[in-house]
């Protein structure tokens, strides 16, 4: 097991620099690696190119308007992660935190954004190299297949979820394995992955 | 590989399985809220465009009131549901109440009442119907005697006080849903001398035990004056009720006294308090405030002469001849002491709100055609006055009287339709709530404003449905309260209800209904109340298909069957104005294959839905406007059905389809009518039965029966695609 990872974990660690932090960097500590983004200054939207097709801006501007809850045609900066995940991206926080240049608490609630200015937003997240198969989420679980025998322990799962990357909390976990586990407290992670794909 | 290597190769690889995981967790619950939202939308704005309906139907039927010459036949069929209660004498209503003559059966098996009622009996209700019994036709009308008796002792506004660390319960819309007031009452024990509580309207309608709700709500009034009070809702409006559902249940429950228990309600609802004040700080209303609401004067009112909030109250008289309660309708139009009354019409002064209400009286005058003398005539002088925005006047009527409701009359009105219809919005300022068609939208500044000058600190009100049961808004200074769980579908939203101690902050409880839900997973709630909303939203579209087609081939100039993506969703929204995502529903309402991404429209429609059994000799044009207006001809029909039997007579279906053409501006021939008639009238009597006719026009989701058949060959089939060709399925 140990070799085929070598070799799979190097292809996705060669992200372009531009991209944001990445995870899988050898930081220091175990801590989260806010060391990877140390005074990071926000990414140049301006510059960014937008390659949206005149259809898809239109998807995605009825998206945002779900979003806007004020009527000002505008989203607030903390519900922009949600609309992107809304339309099939998967930023973690962290990566909207930086491109937004890590703006402090008050301005995530307060400081709002119009559509167009959301645009380049969306467009670099998309850029960002961070695509995620079938494959990568089964090879990510397999890790803590023990006994190698397709299943994992539901338990290990949920200290791993609640204690590493960006942690989730109990609620959000109790929600996500519903019905997962089977009586020996065991998930089968193949059938696991193609449940959570299925949505 | 070493052991340190080893350690930090499964840590980073843990880390990167853990944030795989919960960056797609995270998206799954993004994409999740977005239908849960976008399916929100659907089910409310259909359910506000339905009021807004109801309440253009009754302008319309006004507007004929007020411009009819007295002797049409139209003018007579709905004439009785203007008639006016308030002259007749307290003692001819305590006749009326009259339950003496009513024996209750030996092998009845509900509850008995015996008078005054006390804290026992009511309990005792309250188990019965959750043992699903029904309380006797007797003992209703007994306590809607003494509920209304001691209605009107009660002020418009009621005051109460969290002395002795009481802590008062607040409960938001129940409608109809006795579930939900058993799980109140389950956590939150019932009323007592301990246990204040405040109901805040909208009692009935929609559920299917409203009539019990009110029985247990009036039973706890009678128990516990000082600690029970209930504030008037927009849904205790017996107009309202045609349409929302609760005179169809309390008819279909009560076969014999139904009528009367209806008409008495209409009563008790007018003498429900306004509003309720708790320690002088906290202001508990139905739907709101606007700009120009005044609790000063709101107190003087006479609330009574408001039986539905959306006529101005009659001018009283002075003449001392009474009619009886039963008087005919042809009384009505020769009695020069009837004076008409101003529909949703106001003086100009009031500047765009008067413009807001005429409009909809407008949109009529060029509806109504002058015809022959059997057909429909419009008062000509009364067409003119009404385009110069003056209210008609009587023809021929005594012009000593006031021709019109005062001004004050008019502004009180305002008053309390704002009270009652009224919602927040989160911009300043005071603008026509549109949408409902009553009451206005008011902002953060009006609030501010409203509780500076009444020196309050809170608004509790209900009216509107949210998720979670409850929201606070305009800084918290406003909080709405909704405690009908699964109010739009199984799995929907929460319920609420809210305590109060002398601290007076708010702490808010909420539960939902019906074991079912719990064992959901979010996933599967949102998927089925989406599945609910689409259902609908299929009906609807179904039901405007000529717009539609209109709509698409206006864009498709090439006549090629086929539009883009972007224009169907255009053409879309110009018909139906929900305000939807279209483009985000596309692939649920519209799944044919489409071609460079065009949408095929007359397959669309194939796909959508499919009709009624015996509906096919019927004229599609008016097949289509009657699936559309469905709920404004149920509607109309059981205004017609003067007697409340569920059956009206051939004659008056003729009428009511007059009626109807010119209302829903459809073309439509003596031969159609007679047509329609012959085929619903099947045993030949001369009389047509609603409910049959309403279930003529039935329309069958194509996509649910699908789905009925999938769960029924959930746990064995493997390929379920091979159904969707299937007729038979």
């Amino acid at each position: 097991m140990a070799p085929k990872k070598d070799v799979k974990a190097p292809v996705k660690k060669a992200e372009p620099a531009a991209a944001p932090a990445k995870k899988a960097e050898p930081a220091a500590a175990p801590a989260p690696a806010p060391a990877a983004a140390p005074a990071a200054k926000a990414v140049d939207l301006s510059a960014v190119k937008i390659e949206f097709s005149a259809d898809q801006i239109e998807d995605y501007k009825e998206a945002f308007g779900l979003f806007d809850r004020v009527g000002d045609n505008k989203v607030a900066y903390n519900q922009i992660a949600d609309i992107m995940r809304a339309l099939g991206q998967n930023p973690t926080n962290k990566d909207v935190s930086k491109m937004l240049g890590n703006p402090s608490a008050e301005d995530m609630a307060n400081k709002r954004v119009v559509f167009e200015g959301f645009l380049p937003m969306l467009q670099t997240i998309i850029n960002s190299p961070n695509k995620a198969g079938f494959e990568d989420y089964v090879e990510g679980l397999r890790v803590f297949d023990k006994e190698g025998n397709g299943t994992v322990m539901g338990a290990e799962l949920r200290i791993v979820l609640s204690t590493l990357g960006e942690k989730m909390n109990e609620t959000e976990i109790d929600a996500l394995m519903a019905g997962q586990e089977d009586e020996n407290g065991c998930i089968n992670y193949e059938a696991f992955v193609k449940h959570i794909m299925s949505v | 590989m070493d052991g340190w290597n080893t350690f930090f190769f499964f840590f980073f690889t843990a880390l990167r399985a853990a944030v795989l995981i919960q960056k797609w967790y995270r998206q799954y619950v993004a994409r999740t809220e977005m239908r849960r939202r976008y399916t929100w939308h659907i089910f409310q704005s259909i359910e506000y465009s339905g009021e807004q309906a109801q309440i253009k139907l009754y302008n319309f039927l006004g507007y004929l009131m007020d411009n009819f010459t007295p002797s049409s036949n139209e003018r007579n069929l709905i004439s009785h549901i203007f008639r006016d209660h308030e002259v007749c004498q307290d003692a001819e209503w305590e006749r009326y109440f009259c339950y003496k003559n009513i024996q209750v059966p030996e092998i009845y098996s509900g509850p008995h009442l015996c008078f005054p009622v006390t804290a026992e009996q009511a309990a005792g209700l309250v188990e019965a119907f959750r043992n699903k019994k029904q309380l006797h036709s007797r003992y209703v009308l007994q306590l809607l005697l003494e509920t209304w008796r001691l209605l009107r002792m009660l002020p418009n506004i009621s005051r109460i006080s969290t002395c002795h660390s009481k802590e008062i319960t607040i409960c938001g819309d129940l409608h109809g849903q006795l579930e939900d007031l058993l799980l109140i009452f389950y956590k939150n024990g019932m009323p007592s001398l301990e246990k204040p509580y405040v109901f805040n309207g909208d009692f009935v309608d929609r559920g299917k035990d409203s009539i019990e709700i009110l029985i247990i709500l009036f039973a706890f009034l009678l128990v516990y004056p000082t600690e029970v009070h209930l504030n008037r809702g927009n849904h205790e409006d017996h107009i309202i009720n045609l349409r929302y559902g609760f005179t169809k249940e309390v008819l279909t429950k009560y076969k014999m006294h139904g009528k009367r228990i209806l008409k008495l309600l209409q009563k008790i609802f007018s003498w429900l308090p306004l509003a309720t004040v708790i320690d002088q700080k906290v202001l508990i209303l139905h739907g709101g405030i606007s700009d120009t609401t005044d609790l000063g004067l709101l107190v003087k009112v006479d609330r009574h002469n408001y039986v539905s909030a959306l006529r101005p109250p009659k001018k009283k008289f002075q003449s001392s001849s009474r009619t009886s309660i039963d008087s005919n309708a042809e009384d009505w139009g020769h009695h020069g002491l009837f004076q008409r009354r101003a529909s949703f019409t106001c003086p100009k002064n009031l500047g765009s709100r008067g413009n807001f209400l005429n409009r909809s009286l407008q949109d009529f005058s060029d509806r109504i055609k002058v015809g022959k003398e059997d057909e429909l005539q419009v008062c000509q002088q009364g067409a003119e006055l009404f385009q110069a925005g003056v209210d008609p006047v009587e023809k021929g009527g005594d012009s000593s009287f006031d021709p019109v409701v005062s001004d004050s009359a008019k502004e009180e009105w305002k008053q309390i339709l704002d009270l009652l219809w009224s919602d927040p919005m989160s911009q300043d300022g005071c603008i026509p709530n549109e949408l409902r068609g009553g009451g206005c939208y008011w902002g953060p500044d009006v609030t501010e404003d409203f509780l500076g000058r009444h020196n309050l600190q809170l608004i509790i009100r209900s009216h509107e449905c949210k998720q979670d049961g409850y929201e606070f808004c305009h800084n918290r200074k406003v909080l709405t309260l909704f405690s009908a769980s699964n109010y739009y579908d199984v799995g929907s939203n929460r319920g609420a209800y809210v305590k109060l101690g002398p601290n007076l902050v708010p702490y808010v409880v909420q539960y939902q209904a019906s074991s079912m839900t719990r064992e959901l997973t979010v996933r599967q709630s949102v998927g089925k109340t989406e599945r609910s909303a689409l259902k609908v939203l299929r009906e609807q579209l179904f039901s405007h298909k000529s717009d539609l087609i209109c709509a698409f081939k206006r864009l498709d100039g090439e006549n090629t069957g086929l539009v883009s993506l972007n224009d169907w969703a255009s053409a879309v929204e110009s018909v139906m104005r929900l305000g939807l995502p279209w483009r985000m529903l596309r692939s649920q309402l519209a799944t044919g294959k489409a071609a460079d991404g065009l949408i095929n429209y007359h397959e669309w429609f194939n796909e959508l839905a499919i009709k009624g059994a015996n509906a096919d000799h019927i004229d599609q044009g008016l097949l289509e406007t009657l699936y559309r207006h469905r709920s404004t001809v149920e509607t109309i029909f059981r205004i017609v059905d003067t007697d409340n039997s569920g059956f009206i007579t051939m004659e008056d279906f003729r009428q009511t389809w007059k009626l109807l053409s010119v209302y829903l501006k459809m073309e439509i021939t003596e031969d159609a009518i007679s047509d329609l008639a012959v085929t619903i009238d099947s045993n030949q009597d001369g009389s047509i039965d609603i409910e049959e006719f309403m279930e003529a026009f039935r329309l069958t989701d194509k996509k649910s029966r699908l789905e009925r058949g999938r769960s029924m060959f959930m746990a064995t089939a493997t390929d379920l695609s091979a159904l969707e060709g299937d007729p038979n399925v």
